[in-house]
């Protein structure tokens, strides 16, 4: 199969892409920086709707990764990149023939505790800039779908070389910065990058069949929920950092993070009251649906995926 | 059309396509049709659903008022005009009046009746509210929203207003009004008559019936209950115990109606055998000799003659007291000699004795005593005082046991054995009581046939030999001690503080016979190990029931008293189901109970389909059947509903535990409700919980956190004080020691039961976990 891959710099992207070549298909890559992948690729800004067409044609499918994902972006910026990225995501597959788009489990983050909860429909109270593009890009996916469509949702991916998750956690607790709300007890799913990209893969392979997968948005973790502290505790501890995060209640760091987001002057500001709010809340969810629809288990647990990545900080 | 031939507007709301049934719905006074708003919920669309305001009440037509046999009238024009063919009758309260007269002269086929009378019950004062009601009743009723707003206010705060809505403006009101005035109380009264005649109707009617009451109900309160049970003894019966007067808008109403109609009337089930019996006790009339019977410290002895003697005495004062064959006796009895005498005359006169535990606390024997509905109590002069003082069975005969029956005695007085009732086998033959630690606690119905099977299992599976006596600190199986035929020794410690049982008590009681078989609950058990004797005591057999028994207490239980242990596993709906089993452990862990006894039938179920049995090797629900086991539940049809079971024309009980067989040994692996639904299906949390338990050697629980299905395991460790993330090492040892992906690990006390104090309660903690770690 001829792959049209959008976002191929990120952990994800590349993951998805490596898995694919792995298996025989032929993968086209598409961003603005060069990947390094030993396959063609066309670099290239996503809003550029002209470009992304044209690169995408004769292909068999379009996976569409590349977003914007960054704490306080512009409104343009999280807009054009996420909404209108995914309108001309989807136009290019219109062309080919079949879309997996992914779209991110905040979008369905209403600021209460999932507990085992089925993938859910999107809300549109998004609080924050990106999670608010995100819902408008996934109904873009989804409204009224021309060629066979799957949404994937990955849940909090992390991985060796993972710019996000890990690196964040990693440079604040060397900052001493580090705090989680509550002792960090909130029970969270995550998922190894290697059972993300494969749930991408089983995505693209859904949209081959009459799959009940088709048309649906899907969040998909790595089924193993872990108390917060203890993956930032794991994860420290494969980056050879002996320091322990400090705690602070959770009402608390939603007000800081409020704070820090709204009056922040430098880049990144140190915290938001997303952010605040899904570190301390539970985020699980039942896979059985997802399993079921996509023939896709995950296969790393969170101690093998901790090696890992203790193995990368070598 | 009206009764007398005049138009009338109804109000009425008709829902449902009627597929499965019609159903009419009769609301009491002051409600209205909304009333029935969760049974149309949950009946709607299968079932039409008719709930009609009576007329003057609702949104009905305002107008005359009327009196009871108009409103019956009326119901039956209005049913023979609105509905073809075979319907359901449900009503409630002063509706249920008028819906019991309506009913002989319709095409009903079931009858649904909730907290109403069709007569007042000799005895009983006009309610109070009622009788207010009554004497003030434009005041109260029309004038003002008292009687309407007095209504609204027994059920929940959510649907006061609407119950208000209709009536707004004291005209709307007048009706309410006519209604109260309209309660038959004299026989001069206008409805007298119309009243007597719904009595004597229904007692004619052989229409499936449901009772489904509201227990906590001041107006109809049990004893008009027990009178339509008297006038339909054919009802079946559910009791909501923390339910008031609006019995229909509990959540609980609906459900159960709904199971009720889907279930057919009239089932293939198994008709018990009958044949005559002597009960239990016959053994009294063998032994009329001076041995002792019973040993119960210094004053409480009793040879066989005075067992015998006594119960003469007993059972001819309560003749005379007017108890007679199928009246239930409630004992509010310690414990004792006393307690078999009492147990013995009842059975004399083919009475049933009510067993109540006195110490469970004063509302858990109020409802036991209400829902078993005794027609009289007996106790102590202490116990008889208390009982009124704290209207344990308001209405009920009481009486002492004690001092006037000696009276008796000495004039000779004695009831002759000629004269004992015949009891028949499956005759009622006493209410015992679950011990509420792991629900609330309900009555079981035993009959004699199945007492008697019980104690020829003892004889055979535990037999004594002559000379040797028994003990026991477990209240229920005292009352098996006549039968048994050897001298029962009691223990010098109060009953309901078992853990206080020491050795030096046992060995006291040793001094006195040899002991050959003793019988304990867990915490007595552990009581006699917490301060061990050199010596230790001589008992053949000891018996542990009554919970799970781990390895180490049947192992320090068997050094203190050198003797076989056994836990056999049982509950108070059969006991025993297996022998008792030794030390060993099995493919998934759990309590060694041993071998299924003789006659005894275990079935291995699929959790998620009672009438799915298990291949051996794997482990589900288990399902027990004995010619031992108890008849039913008083009062609680839907539990008896779910927890029988018929397979090949044979009862079965679903004792709500899970366990396995292997090598023909019985193993038990905890509740059915503390099993972890994983999505990679169910388990047993006790499996878990061992390996963690063995290894770190502190108190352990596993609990299951999020939907059924999709669970995740959290292991708490017992450490005192609130919940917390244990640890990472300890977190990540323990994960080593489960097989399964173990989500977090805490550390915290651990909820107990509240009656016990000695099995987790998993339920709560599950609760408290999840909100632990659902973060905030």
């Amino acid at each position: 199969m001829k792959v049209f891959l959008t976002g191929a710099t990120s952990l994800l992207g590349r993951t998805v892409a490596e898995q694919l070549l792995r298996r025989g298909d032929l993968v086209t890559t598409y961003q603005r920086q060069p990947s390094g992948l030993a396959t063609p690729e066309v670099l290239g800004d996503i809003r550029d709707a002209e470009k992304l067409l044209l690169a995408a044609r004769s292909h068999d499918a379009v996976i569409h990764l590349a977003a914007l994902v960054a704490p306080r972006p512009a409104w343009s910026d999280a807009d054009s990149v996420n909404r209108l990225g995914t309108m001309y995501a989807r136009q290019a597959a219109e062309l080919c023939g079949r879309f997996v788009y992914i779209s991110s489990p905040s979008v369905a983050f209403n600021g209460v505790a999932i507990m085992g909860s089925p993938t859910e429909l999107p809300t549109y109270d998004g609080s924050d800039r990106y999670t608010r593009s995100k819902v408008a890009a996934e109904l873009v996916a989804l409204t009224n779908p021309k060629v066979p469509t799957v949404v994937i949702r990955p849940h909090l991916v992390w991985g060796p070389n993972d710019t996000q998750l890990v690196a964040r956690i990693v440079t604040r607790a060397r900052q001493g910065r580090l705090v989680l709300p509550d002792h960090g007890r909130a029970l969270i799913d995550s998922t190894y990058v290697d059972d993300a990209a494969a749930a991408i893969v089983a995505g693209l392979d859904a949209t081959d069949s009459n799959s009940s997968a088709v048309g649906h948005a899907w969040t998909i973790t790595g089924n193993d929920p872990r108390p917060i502290a203890e993956l930032v505790h794991g994860i420290l501890l494969a980056a050879g950092i002996k320091s322990s995060p400090k705690s602070i209640s959770a009402p608390l760091a939603k007000r800081l993070g409020w704070f820090s987001e709204h009056l922040w002057l430098g880049g990144e500001p140190p915290l938001t009251k997303f952010a605040a709010e899904q570190l301390s809340l539970a985020h699980w969810f039942d896979q059985r649906a997802v399993h079921e629809a996509l023939h896709w288990r995950p296969v790393v647990s969170v101690e093998k995926g901790l090696q890992l990545l203790a193995d990368s900080f070598q | 059309m009206g009764a007398d031939g005049s138009p009338v507007t109804w109000n009425v709301l008709d829902t449902g396509s009627g597929v499965k049934g019609t159903i009419v719905c009769v609301h009491g006074n002051p409600t209205w049709s909304y009333l029935w708003r969760n049974l149309l919920h949950n009946l709607s669309p299968e079932w039409r659903v008719v709930a009609i305001d009576q007329t003057g009440m609702g949104y009905s037509e305002r107008g005359r008022p009327r009196v009871l046999a108009q409103r019956i009238a009326e119901l039956v024009a209005f049913c023979r005009q609105e509905i073809a063919g075979d319907f359901v009758l449900a009503a409630h309260d002063w509706g249920g009046a008028v819906a019991m007269g309506a009913a002989p002269q319709l095409p009903v086929i079931r009858m649904i009746l909730s907290n109403t009378a069709a007569a007042k019950p000799d005895g009983v004062r006009v309610p109070p509210l009622i009788g207010i009601a009554r004497r003030a009743a434009p005041l109260i009723c029309q004038w003002t929203l008292g009687f309407v707003q007095g209504t609204a206010l027994m059920t929940e705060r959510q649907h006061h207003l609407a119950l208000r809505a209709p009536y707004k403006g004291s005209r709307r009101r007048r009706a309410v009004a006519d209604f109260v005035i309209d309660i038959p109380v004299h026989p001069s009264d206008t409805s007298y008559m119309a009243l007597t005649g719904v009595a004597s109707g229904i007692e004619a009617l052989t229409i499936p019936t449901l009772l489904a009451w509201g227990g906590r109900d001041p107006v109809f309160h049990d004893r008009f209950l027990r009178d339509l049970q008297r006038r339909i003894p054919h009802a079946d019966v559910e009791r909501f115990t923390n339910c008031g007067h609006l019995a229909p808008l509990d959540p609980a109403f609906a459900p159960l109606v709904a199971q009720w109609l889907a279930t057919p009337a009239h089932g293939s089930r198994p008709i018990p055998i009958s044949r005559t019996t002597s009960g239990i006790y016959q053994s009294i009339d063998r032994h009329e000799h001076d041995d002792e019977a019973i040993v119960d410290g210094p004053q409480g002895s009793l040879t066989w003659a005075e067992l015998a003697s006594r119960r003469a005495d007993i059972a001819e004062t309560l003749r005379s007291q007017g108890i007679k064959t199928g009246d239930k006796v409630a004992l509010l009895v310690k414990p004792s000699g006393e307690l078999l005498v009492a147990v013995a005359a009842l059975w004399a006169l083919g009475a049933v004795p009510v067993v109540a535990d006195l110490n469970g606390g004063i509302k858990q024997l109020r409802n036991l005593f209400r829902t078993a509905a005794p027609t009289a109590v007996i106790g102590s002069k202490m116990t008889v005082r208390f009982s009124r003082l704290v209207r344990l069975a308001p209405g009920t005969q009481h009486g002492v046991l004690g001092r006037r029956s000696r009276r008796a005695l000495e004039n000779g007085l004695l009831l002759p054995r000629s004269e004992f009732e015949p009891l028949r086998s499956e005759m009622m033959a006493a209410i015992v009581h679950t011990s509420g630690a792991t629900g609330p606690a309900k009555p079981v119905r035993y009959s004699h046939g199945a007492l008697e099977a019980q104690r020829d299992l003892f004889a055979t599976m535990f037999p004594l030999a002559p000379g040797e006596a028994f003990t026991t600190s477990f209240a229920p199986f005292l009352l098996l001690a006549p039968a048994i035929e050897r001298t029962c020794l009691l223990p010098n410690i109060r009953f309901d503080r078992p853990s206080l049982l020491r050795i030096s008590h046992l060995r006291e009681l040793a001094g006195f016979a040899p002991l050959g078989l003793a019988w304990f609950s867990p915490a007595a058990a552990r009581g006699v190990i917490t301060a061990p004797h050199e010596n230790g005591v001589d008992i053949r057999r000891v018996l542990l029931a009554g919970a799970p028994i781990d390895d180490e207490l049947r192992v320090s239980v068997r050094a203190a008293t050198h003797g076989e242990v056994s836990a056999p596993y049982g509950m108070t709906e059969c006991l025993p189901v297996t022998d008792g089993g030794t030390l060993g452990h099995g493919l998934f862990g759990g309590t060694n109970t041993g071998h299924p006894a003789e006659n005894c039938q275990v079935r291995i179920v699929a959790l998620d389909d009672i009438d799915a049995e298990l291949p051996i090797g794997q482990w589900g629900e288990i399902l027990i059947s004995a010619p031992w086991m108890f008849d039913r539940y008083e009062q609680h049809w839907l539990e008896n509903e779910k927890t029988a079971v018929y397979v090949d024309g044979l009862r079965y009980h679903r004792t709500g535990d899970v366990g396995y067989i292997e090598e023909g040994v019985l193993f038990h692996l905890g509740r059915r409700t503390h099993v972890i639904e994983h999505s990679q299906g169910p388990i047993a949390s006790v499996a878990v919980e061992e390996r963690v338990q063995r290894a770190l050697k502190t108190q352990v629980a596993a609990v299951g956190v999020g939907p059924v299905g999709a669970q995740v395991i959290v292991v708490v460790i017992a450490s005192g004080g609130k919940l917390r993330l244990a640890d990472v090492q300890l977190a990540e040892l323990v994960r080593t020691l489960v097989d399964h992906n173990v989500a977090a690990v805490l550390e915290g006390s651990l909820p107990l039961d509240s009656r016990h104090q000695s099995k987790i309660d998993r339920v709560t903690l599950a609760n408290l976990v999840s909100d632990f770690l659902s973060g905030r």
